[in-house]
């Protein structure tokens, strides 16, 4: 409840490892609120007050699971009490048959949920937003349908009631104070697990992928894959809350283990506290379920419905005042007020990593060979027959008109679009040729490449921006940071490194996608329109760093509309209009090609000059 | 042969009643490109508001829709001018906890207010059937499917023929544009949502003589109204109206022939697999999930 963080840790990413440093504030002020959740409730001693602090930690933990896959990667799943009603009925069913413990069985529910969450998550990841969450509830619903209609196995809509053997092997407790030590326990793994996902490659790579999936993609993140990580950890973890909840109860029914308003409960509760923050679901529970609780113990069945409509307003308000959440709004001054109490504010002094290895091979040789690639859109021939051959250590410009198809052929020369016909061949890292197909799969063969219009993890720092990039090369998060300090130096963004990416100016962000593609260390750089909308200045550092960047091996082409820079800097030019290659030379020949100033300046103009 | 035809014939039926909460999802969907979660629930108000009228003043849910369409048209104008306006910007799981939250309020009011009980109107001849070529149909649903032809066809030609439809149609093709040319996009909205949530207030007066209401009810047909609405292509009028019809039937027939409670299963699968494998709809009307 005391890490505040917004979009993420900065301050917290810094230490090796959360555990070496007891002594930070936030580390020893968060645990000590959580041991409240135990403390209150132990010394009051009184059931109903046990029974309330059960509650928020089943709850606390299964928003904190939730959150993994609904804040991190943003995708808003509504059904997510499938995977409690997995691990639930999972181990009552383990215990009734086969005399399993429910530790056990809450294991093995635990794997299936997790299983039942990929093969949810594989196919419904591609939906966007409310139709993602209209399938999740789908999901749920056929499951408790089925759930009911098959009442040999679980009972059906009569219930079933979990075989009554005391005991901690049994999980079943005359004395309740027993379960507050189980699900205290349960809400720590859950709080863990998201801290540590948070601190990881994984939590920025979910983070990149829900602020922007293409730019993921063109850092080497497999998007799928990176979600379908934490579909898997969210839905396990929800199971094992579910079958530690049915064990509670007692009892098991397909309404109440599948619901829907559970369901959209968990992730209310994470909005409040703040969507994708470590602390946000913890804080969001423990602010509202008492309050909920308390009520239904006071006005008892007079307040039918009460708490139902209190969280259902609370939701829309949140959503129209609060919509980052309590830590998301507020985190951050409750950070620095935690960070002043004794051993805060000790900052790790920055380390620039070195220079990665020169990239070695023959210079001359082909790196990347496009052949006949011809792609459609409907009736529009958007490239029609291009071939090109990239050369190790060169600089290729690309011009031409606008429109006339040259960041198409780039989709198709980084994977993010797949030609009608013809193939895209490159040297791989390792030197191998290759034929890639999909973004990320170049990406880690060493094609790096920038949007002409650029794609910043807006909500991210200029350094995370570029440690997404550096990820790829470099799995430990200082290691990355290191990388990507290197980088901000190299384009000239340290003195800016630590401000929110999206309130760079254009020249900023331009560099910026440079800069994360070069964080991926890639061998050939693909750089679309990097110096549109630059100063002049800017220009020339721009062209001063390509020339840096080529110097260390790196083989460029770039799509230029500024002629005198793009001119100056490459060793040949291609020109494309109309979908065609239509020359190809040195800077000197192509701008005398007939072709080429007719495609610019029209026949009429190549007419009248006699050209 | 006979339980087959007569299955139909109940599936399209029970199709058109489907259709008219479908259009006004479509619609709202379709302009201001939210979807609403709280559908059910608007279908809910306008139950328990038919049931009042009928207990309070005796007046049949027929007569009443006219108050209930204008009931509902405001509430749709005040949700989408205080709640979804506000949050147009904003990113969409915002949207979506919102309408999800206003949904959840809404329930829970009807639950404090009226209980868990079902309410229903005094029986009336609607409920009764008549015979047509040996086969059986019941009056109200009839009256139901005609509104919901003489709905689509009356929304067909508002947006078609009239200024404001004009402005509607483009609105919902390009906001920015339609700014541009004069259009109050604001106001187009805020109609927009009253139309959408007018069609379910038309939906509730000619439900309620068949069904009676409880706070849930708005749940269990919101949720048949996502898959048609997806089935339908998500922003095609049309294609809900013929989703719905297919809907129903289906429906219908996986009741007698699968299991009476596995009928929703069937149509649930149909959704996901549509949503995975046809994001368009099955007409392919639609651009579902851009």
């Amino acid at each position: 409840m005391t890490i505040g963080e917004t979009s993420l840790p900065t301050a917290t990413a810094k230490r090796p490892s959360p555990l070496m440093r007891l002594t930070h504030p936030r580390v020893y002020c968060s645990l000590a609120a959580l041991a409240l959740l135990l403390l209150i409730p132990l010394v009051s001693g009184s059931p109903f007050v046990v029974h309330v602090f059960v509650t928020i930690c089943v709850f606390a933990a299964l928003s904190t699971a939730w959150n993994i896959v609904g804040g991190y990667a943003g995708q808003l799943s509504l059904g997510h009490m499938v995977f409690y009603g997995i691990g639930g009925y999972t181990t009552a069913l383990l215990i009734q048959h086969f005399s399993l413990s429910p530790w056990l069985g809450m294991c093995v529910g635990a794997a299936l949920a997790a299983l039942v969450g990929v093969g949810i998550g594989y196919p419904c990841f591609r939906l966007r937003g409310p139709f993602f969450s209209l399938a999740t509830i789908a999901f749920l619903e056929v499951v408790r349908l089925l759930a009911i209609h098959f009442n040999g196995v679980t009972g059906g809509s009569a219930g079933l009631i979990v075989p009554l053997k005391l005991g901690w092997t049994w999980m079943i407790f005359r004395e309740k104070i027993n379960y507050l030590y189980i699900a205290f326990g349960l809400l720590l793994l859950c709080v863990a697990v998201s801290y540590v996902i948070r601190s990881s490659r994984l939590g920025y790579y979910l983070t990149a992928v829900r602020e922007r999936d293409a730019a993921a993609l063109a850092a080497g993140v497999n998007n799928t894959n990176v979600k379908l990580k934490a579909i898997a950890v969210s839905a396990a973890l929800t199971a094992m809350v579910g079958a530690f909840h049915a064990m509670y109860m007692t009892f098991l029914e397909p309404a109440t283990m599948f619901s829907l308003s559970t369901s959209i409960e968990v992730a209310m509760f994470s909005l409040i506290g703040g969507l994708g923050t470590v602390a946000g679901p913890l804080l969001g529970t423990v602010l509202v379920v008492p309050l909920a609780e308390l009520a239904r113990g006071w006005l008892g069945s007079a307040a039918n419905g009460l708490h139902g409509f209190v969280y259902g307003s609370v939701l829309v308000l949140i959503t129209l005042t609060l919509p980052g959440g309590l830590v998301g709004t507020f985190g951050k001054r409750f950070a620095r007020l935690i960070d002043a109490l004794p051993g805060g504010g000790v900052r790790v002094p920055d380390r620039a990593a070195p220079e990665p290895a020169a990239i070695t091979g023959t210079p001359g040789e082909p790196v990347l060979v496009a052949d006949d690639l011809v792609k459609t859109f409907g009736g529009l021939v958007a490239t029609d027959h291009v071939s090109l051959t990239l050369r190790r250590g060169e600089i290729l410009g690309v011009i031409g008109p606008n429109g006339a198809g040259k960041t198409t052929v780039f989709n198709q020369l980084s994977g993010f679009l797949a030609p009608n016909s013809g193939t895209v061949s490159i040297v791989g890292r390792n030197g191998a040729r290759a034929t890639p197909t999909t973004p990320d799969a170049f990406a880690r063969l060493g094609i790096g490449r920038t949007f002409q219009i650029v794609q910043p993890f807006g909500k991210l720092s200029v350094l995370e921006n570029i440690m997404i990039g550096a990820f790829l090369r470099h799995a430990g998060v200082e290691d990355a940071r290191a990388a990507a300090l290197r980088v901000a130096r190299l384009v000239g963004l340290e003195d800016v490194k630590d401000v929110e990416a999206g309130t760079l100016p254009i020249g900023g962000l331009k560099r910026l996608e440079v800069a994360r593609t070069l964080a991926t260390e890639p061998t050939i750089l693909l750089l679309d329109e990097v110096m549109a909308g630059q100063s002049q200045a800017d220009t020339q550092r721009m062209v001063q760093l390509i020339r840096t960047i080529r110097d260390h091996g790196v083989t460029v082409i770039a799509i230029e509309h500024n002629m005198q820079a793009i001119m100056s800097l490459s060793d040949r030019i291609a020109v494309i209009d109309s979908g065609r290659l239509i020359a190809e030379g040195k800077p000197q020949d192509v701008v005398r090609d007939r072709r080429v100033i007719e495609a610019y300046l029209g026949e009429d103009f190549v007419d009248a000059q006699g050209l | 042969m006979d339980i087959f035809i007569q299955l139909v014939i109940n599936g399209i039926l029970l199709g058109s009643m489907y259709a008219i909460i479908s259009v006004g999802l479509t619609l709202i969907f379709g302009i201001v490109r939210v979807v609403n979660f709280a559908h059910g629930e608007f279908l809910m108000v306008g139950m328990y508001g038919a049931y009042l009228l009928a207990a309070k003043f005796g007046l049949h849910p027929y007569v009443s829709a006219i108050p209930i369409v204008l009931l509902l048209f405001a509430l749709g104008a005040i949700v989408q001018r205080f709640i979804i306006q506000p949050l147009l910007s904003a990113d969409e799981h915002i949207q979506i906890f919102a309408t999800v939250g206003l949904s959840t309020a809404l329930m829970n009011l009807a639950l404090m207010v009226f209980g868990a009980d079902l309410y229903s109107v005094p029986p009336s001849a609607v409920q009764h059937s008549i015979a047509l070529g040996g086969f059986t149909l019941v009056i109200g649903q009839v009256v139901m499917f005609f509104c919901a032809l003489a709905l689509v066809a009356g929304l067909h030609l508002f947006m078609q023929a009239t200024p404001l439809g004009r402005a509607i149609r483009a609105t919902a093709q390009n906001r920015n544009a339609a700014l541009l040319m004069g259009v109050r996009v604001d106001r187009i909205y805020v109609i927009a949502f009253g139309l959408g949530a007018a069609c379910v207030g038309l939906a509730s007066a000619l439900v309620m003589p068949l069904y009676p209401v409880s706070p849930t009810i708005g749940t269990y047909f919101v949720l048949t109204a996502f898959v048609v609405v997806v089935l339908g292509g998500m922003r095609s009028m049309y294609g809900a109206f013929f989703g719905a019809l297919i809907i129903g039937v289906v429906d219908s027939l996986s009741g007698y022939y699968i299991a009476p409670d596995l009928k929703e299963v069937v149509y649930f699968a149909l959704f996901i697999l549509i949503l995975i494998f046809k994001p368009t709809g099955l007409f392919g009307l639609g651009r579902g999930t851009e």
